[in-house]
């Protein structure tokens, strides 16, 4: 491939950042772009050879952009990639290279940030990182800042096509007419091929360039070195080219296109060779629950590819053969990162996609299904979010990754009018799996989520799209298999939360939230964490901080519902689940693993109780085998955090004292303890007819610190003291680590049972009167409930043993035809 | 006896082998011989559920069980108990009980094929009752030394929702005194028979126009639950729902009935000296078992709920030392987990992994 400084037509290398940084900063005297642009045309003009044609975008060349920066700089810059290098397993950035897509992490970027201010003394603030982490561009934005000269250097990045002269471009012969002669061996003309955009000077509203505005300018003009091409073959495709597998959309599409047809799926995964990538794939399959297994393995092969590099990092001759095999290219692959700027997200995200337009347009025409995200619609105050309504205007996106979702549906949209079959896929925000739970810690639902079940207050949103993954990939799965949906664009927002169903959901599961103005909820929330940090919520809050992601926050606050009419008629049609709320239900295994993995929060024993009441027992205890003879109360607060806590676990959480002589002369305090209802569904706990109702747990620690077990059962018996059953435990105690060495029953008075448990429940007091109601009523509801099917239980054994010995048909035909046989001889008794 | 020929693609590979419980009920009982003509696979033992027979195993029109076992290096043998519908007993009047199924047809069946394959490992995959009757052979000891057991859909603690209890245990009762047996086959019941209102119950808010789909899936046999899901079927197997399922045999209520209640399976024949091999309750005798276990579910199963679940929670609960895990499959229900037509990519991955993991980790028997 040619390298830098052999095609560029124009410089973008220099002074990009986004636009809000630019009005903030407002400085006098820096470089106007159409200047900067100039300059960069002269310098190309001196580079010599000409840019390539074609569609092959862009390759580094690090050294020669170092050289030609001002030392200081130059260094600079070096020196920030060799600190990179530390957070980077095994790789060395160089200086043009986007550490984040070298494989930074955001938490990796603060980290990076410190030891460059530690060693090189070099400060960069982190949006600015953010918005653009070539080191290059990070030692310019320090020399800016520090008022020391910044060199303008031709950007190496050669964002301009450029076209390998042997590339499989020209091996292809692609019978589509194309704008520019691609398959000369030779170089001609190079002056004409040249795409000589005009430099178009895009100024922000303080009267500076905007910069991203330019880049995506000259992004969308590579859209037009597209070859022309016949529309795809409406066939059921075979053979379908995978991007994005790794990720947590991509790995459920994955198995939703095996899963569809017979498809084979081609998956271009970034890695070292082939092995890695298939390594990286199962890795990420079993990271997300898909399975990776041999019955998988061998529908899917696996291609070690770059979306960013030229020709998507293949060789000719696979790039070749990929366009002659292959019948259908989906493509999910995207860096997905809401504070990262335009300049360092528009190689995957735009660049990308150009690329696998060029791959669908060589050889057979192939459709290419583009996963986008309403992302395109993500301008504050817009009305409508339909399929086809106009996306937002680009110069009131401010989030780089809104800005290049937009860039990569207008260069596609161009591409379909050079005739490629191109069909652009929606989501908004991806939940988690209704099934598996699986969800992906990195989408802005997940943060909500977590923080809302943290803080226990949500922000006044007006709708929020949202569906789960595993509709969405099938979903999308099934518009791939079908020709007569391609071309199209879908929405794959399921439907929409609204605010008071959220507010309901969390009521009913007694983890009731307060509502507040989405800009106090974040500064309440940004104070909070501020105060008690919870690292699995760091990337929520600095979206928040971050003044351009907040716009997409804001965005996502204020946007209206997303229409899916053509989604919802595709689903009809082809049988599909319809959309449903992401509501309570479809959610609650997504939440208990982030429960697990603390970005949510599930209420504890520890917090003030949901609800309580009190429970009092008495009855006798004795030594194993012997007499009961000695009393023992037993006076327990029993409460439960939250509905969830019951009616998933069937817990309920223990305190309170047990006063036995035998134990110690002064009551024994309950140090942890919990009741199971029903625990096992009511499985016996041996042969018979017994089933256990209530399991009591508790530990026992005397005044002396002596530790003590106890362990009870309330059991279910076929009988008629119903009464006696729910309130008799028989228990057992032993000193901690030994045998049990005391057993009794103690009993709940049916006295004290209706003031205590029923009279005497306690609902948390900071709740409002008709939650409070509500609260007492659920539980009791449940509860009752419960015990009523515990106690029928071993009733219905009996029964059921009763209705066994009834005669079956069998039984019954026998008796009939034994009638009949008589009544005909009979009958023929008489005849004769 | 006639034993339906066996649909399959796999030509002359599969050999019949007669088989005949020693209480004289012809089985039904094939091995599917390696492409390759291997003879030293591991065995693979594989039950159907009740009124399903071997087919559901080698379905043509997918990627069945029986492809991947033998693409994975293990000799697939196949038992048609007598709950068969390959076998004509669920259609007659001579009435048998689970325990006949875990005293005879699995212990002698696996005795045969013990002969057979000599010190190879055995392994077991099993399905519904299926697996209920294996989990109370093996509380018997009958069936000593298998390397691994796949059960799936319910196991030891079988569980139903309230509504198929209601209308199974109870309403079933009423008729258990009037049908012998409940056809799954809508073209032997025809529009006027007995049996017709049950085919009537079942269509109600039906989405599928199949009478046989609909006995199945919308409402099983009248009792409220679902089979499978729906959409997992490839079009060949639901128009041949009624070749794979058969009748189902209204004697069998009671012994069903006095294990769902229980939430254990049990023996039914308390007094009767010829069953005393078998244990009164099998989850009691199971801290004998030294097979690892892998119990199989679908999420979305809607016959035997989370059974599997709870039987893990019980098994490693009591008998902490067992080998027993438990795998869900997102989106499946029950039958499906095999007739499905990605069985093969999202349920028979994990039995493969399993049994390899077992086969490495046993020793020949």
């Amino acid at each position: 491939m040619p390298e830098a400084g052999s095609g560029t037509s124009r410089n973008r290398g220099v002074g990009r950042r986004p636009e809000e940084e630019v009005i903030e900063r407002r400085r006098p005297g820096r470089a106007q772009a159409s200047d900067l642009l100039a300059r960069f045309g002269r310098s190309a003009e001196r580079a010599g050879p000409a840019p390539d044609t074609g569609l092959a975008a862009t390759s580094r060349d690090a050294e020669a952009a170092a050289a030609a920066a001002p030392p200081g700089v130059g260094e600079v810059a070096v020196g920030i990639a060799a600190r990179a290098a530390r957070f980077l397993a095994g790789s060395t950035p160089d200086a043009e290279t986007d550490l984040f897509d070298a494989g930074l992490s955001s938490v990796d970027a603060v980290e990076l940030l410190a030891v460059m201010a530690r060693e090189l003394d070099v400060r960069v603030s982190l949006d600015d990182f953010f918005a653009d982490a070539r080191p290059r561009r990070l030692a310019q934005r320090w020399a800016e800042a520090a008022g020391l000269p910044t060199a303008v250097v031709p950007d190496s990045s050669a964002e301009t096509p450029s076209a390998d002269a042997s590339s499989p471009t020209a091996a292809s012969a692609n019978p589509a007419p194309v704008v520019v002669p691609a398959a000369s061996a030779a170089p001609p003309a190079t002056g004409q091929a040249s795409p000589a955009i005009a430099p178009v000077v895009v100024r922000g509203s303080a009267g500076t360039a905007d910069e991203d505005l330019e880049t995506i300018l000259s992004d969308l003009a590579l859209a037009d070195r597209l070859p022309f091409s016949r529309q795809a073959e409406p066939v059921v495709p075979r053979r379908i080219l995978l991007t994005g597998a790794t990720g947590y959309l991509g790995s459920h599409l994955l198995l939703d296109l095996l899963r569809q047809a017979d498809a084979h799926v081609v998956c271009l995964v970034r890695a070292a060779d082939d092995d890695a990538a298939e390594r990286r794939l199962a890795d990420a399959l079993r990271s997300f629950e898909q399975p990776w297994s041999s019955e998988v393995r061998r529908r899917v092969t696996v291609l070690a590819a770059d979306l960013r590099r030229p020709h998507l990092g293949l060789s000719g001759e696979r790039w070749a053969a990929l366009a002659q095999e292959i019948d259908s290219i989906v493509n999910v692959a995207a860096a997905v990162d809401f504070l990262r700027g335009y300049p360092s997200l528009r190689q995957t995200n735009v660049l990308g996609p150009l690329a696998l337009a060029e791959l669908a347009m060589t050889g057979r025409p192939k459709p290419l299904h583009h996963v986008s995200s309403v992302a395109v619609f993500n301008e504050v105050g817009i009305e409508k979010m339909g399929e086809d309504d106009p996306v937002a205007h680009i110069d009131r996106l401010f989030a780089g990754y809104d800005k290049s979702k937009w860039a990569a549906e207008a260069v596609l949209r161009r591409a379909r009018e050079h005739g490629l079959s191109v069909t652009i896929l929606r989501p908004g925000a991806i939940a988690g799996h209704t099934r598996t739970g699986v969800y992906n810690p990195r989408d802005l639902s997940t943060g909500l989520i977590g923080a809302f079940s943290r803080y226990r207050t949500v922000p006044a949103f007006r709708s929020m799209n949202l569906a789960p993954v595993d509709w969405i990939s099938k979903v999308m799965a099934a518009v791939v298999f079908d020709p007569s949906a391609w071309g199209q664009n879908y929405h794959l927002t399921g439907r929409a939360e609204t605010l008071p169903e959220l507010v309901n959901d969390m009521k009913l599961a007694g983890m009731n939230v307060g509502v507040a103005d989405w800009r106090d909820w974040r500064d309440d929330l940004i104070q909070r964490h501020t105060a008690e940090p919870v690292p699995e919520l760091d990337f929520l809050i600095r979206i928040l901080r971050s003044p351009t992601a907040m716009k997409l926050f804001e965005a996502l606050m204020l946007g209206p519902e997303a229409g899916m009419e053509r989604t919802e008629r595709f689903v009809h049609r082809h049988r599909l689940p319809m959309p449903e709320r992401y509501g309570a239900q479809a959610q609650l295994k997504a939440f208990e693993r982030m429960a697990e993995n603390g970005v949510a929060r599930l209420p504890s024993p520890e917090d003030a109780p949901y609800l309580s009441f009190r429970e009092r027992t008495k009855g006798h205890v004795g030594p194993i085998g012997e007499d009961r003879d000695t009393r023992c109360r037993m006076a327990l607060t029993l409460s439960i955090a939250s509905m969830y806590q019951v009616v998933r676990h069937r817990r309920i959480d223990v305190r309170g004292e047990v006063a036995c002589e035998r134990l110690h002369r002064e009551p024994l305090r309950v140090e942890t303890g919990e009741i199971w209802v029903r625990p096992d569904e009511g499985v016996p706990l041996r042969h018979g007819g017994d089933h256990p109702l209530l399991r009591y747990r508790m530990v026992l620690v005397d005044r002396d610190h002596g530790r003590w077990w106890l362990e009870g059962w309330k059991t279910a018996r076929a009988g008629r003291d119903f009464w006696k059953q729910t309130r008799t435990i028989e228990v057992t105690i032993g000193r901690e680590g030994e045998p049990a060495s005391l057993a009794g029953v103690v009993r709940v008075p049916g006295k004290s049972f209706v003031p205590d448990q029923i009279d005497g429940i306690r609902v948390d007091p900071r709740l409002s009167s008709q939650e409070q109601r509500l609260a007492k009523l659920t539980w009791l509801s449940w509860f009752f409930v419960q015990v009523g099917i515990g106690l029928a239980e071993p009733s219905l054994r009996m029964a059921a043993e009763l209705l066994d010995l009834r005669r079956d048909a069998i039984d019954r035909d026998k008796d009939r035809l034994q009638h009949k046989i008589r009544k005909l001889m009979i009958k023929r008794e008489q005849t004769r | 006896m006639t034993l339906r020929p066996l649909h399959h693609a796999y030509g002359d590979r599969v050999e019949d082998i007669p088989l005949t419980a020693s209480d004289g009920t012809e089985l039904g009982l094939c091995r599917i011989a390696p492409e390759d003509g291997s003879a030293d696979r591991p065995a693979v033992l594989v039950l159907h559920g009740l009124t399903a027979s071997a087919d559901m195993f080698t379905l043509p029109e997918t990627r069945n069980l029986t492809d991947v076992l033998l693409d994975a290096g293990y000799e697939p043998w196949l038992l048609d108990w007598r709950g068969s519908c390959r076998l004509p007993y669920n259609e007659g009047r001579v009435r048998y009980t689970f325990d006949d199924v875990a005293l005879y047809d699995i212990p002698e069946a696996v005795s045969l094929v013990r002969k057979r394959i000599g010190n190879r490992q055995l392994l077991v995959v099993a399905h519904c009752i299926g697996a209920m009757c294996l989990s109370l052979s093996m509380a018997a000891g009958l069936v000593p030394g298998l390397a691994g057991v796949v059960a799936q859909g319910v196991f030891l603690t079988p569980k139903m929702s309230w509504k198929t209890r209601a209308r199974l245990h109870f309403g079933g009762e009423l008729l258990r005194s009037r049908l012998v047996n409940i056809p799954t086959d809508f073209k032997k019941v025809g529009m006027w028979s007995k049996h017709s209102l049950i085919f009537a119950e079942v269509s109600l808010g039906a989405e599928c126009k199949d009478p046989n789909c609909q006995i199945l899936q919308n409402d099983s046999w009248g009792v409220g639950g679902s089979l499978f899901v729906h959409d997992h079927l490839d079009d060949a197997t639901h128009d041949r729902l009624a070749y794979l399922y058969g009748t189902v045999p209204m004697w069998i209520l009671p012994h069903l009935r006095s294990i769902e209640l229980a939430h254990t399976v049990m023996r039914y024949n308390d007094a009767d000296g010829r069953y005393d091999a078998l244990p009164k309750n099998a989850l009691d005798n199971a801290g004998k078992f030294e097979t690892p276990l892998l119990l199989l579910s679908g999420s979305d199963n809607r016959f035997w709920y989370d059974s599997n679940q709870l039987c893990r929670e019980v098994l490693s609960r009591r008998y902490p030392e067992m080998d027993v895990r438990y795998v869900e499959v997102p989106g499946y229900g029950h039958l499906d987990t095999f007739i499905g037509r990605n069985a093969a990519l999202d349920v028979f991955g994990h039995i493969v992994d399993f049994l390899d993991e077992c086969r490495s980790a046993g020793t020949p028997v």
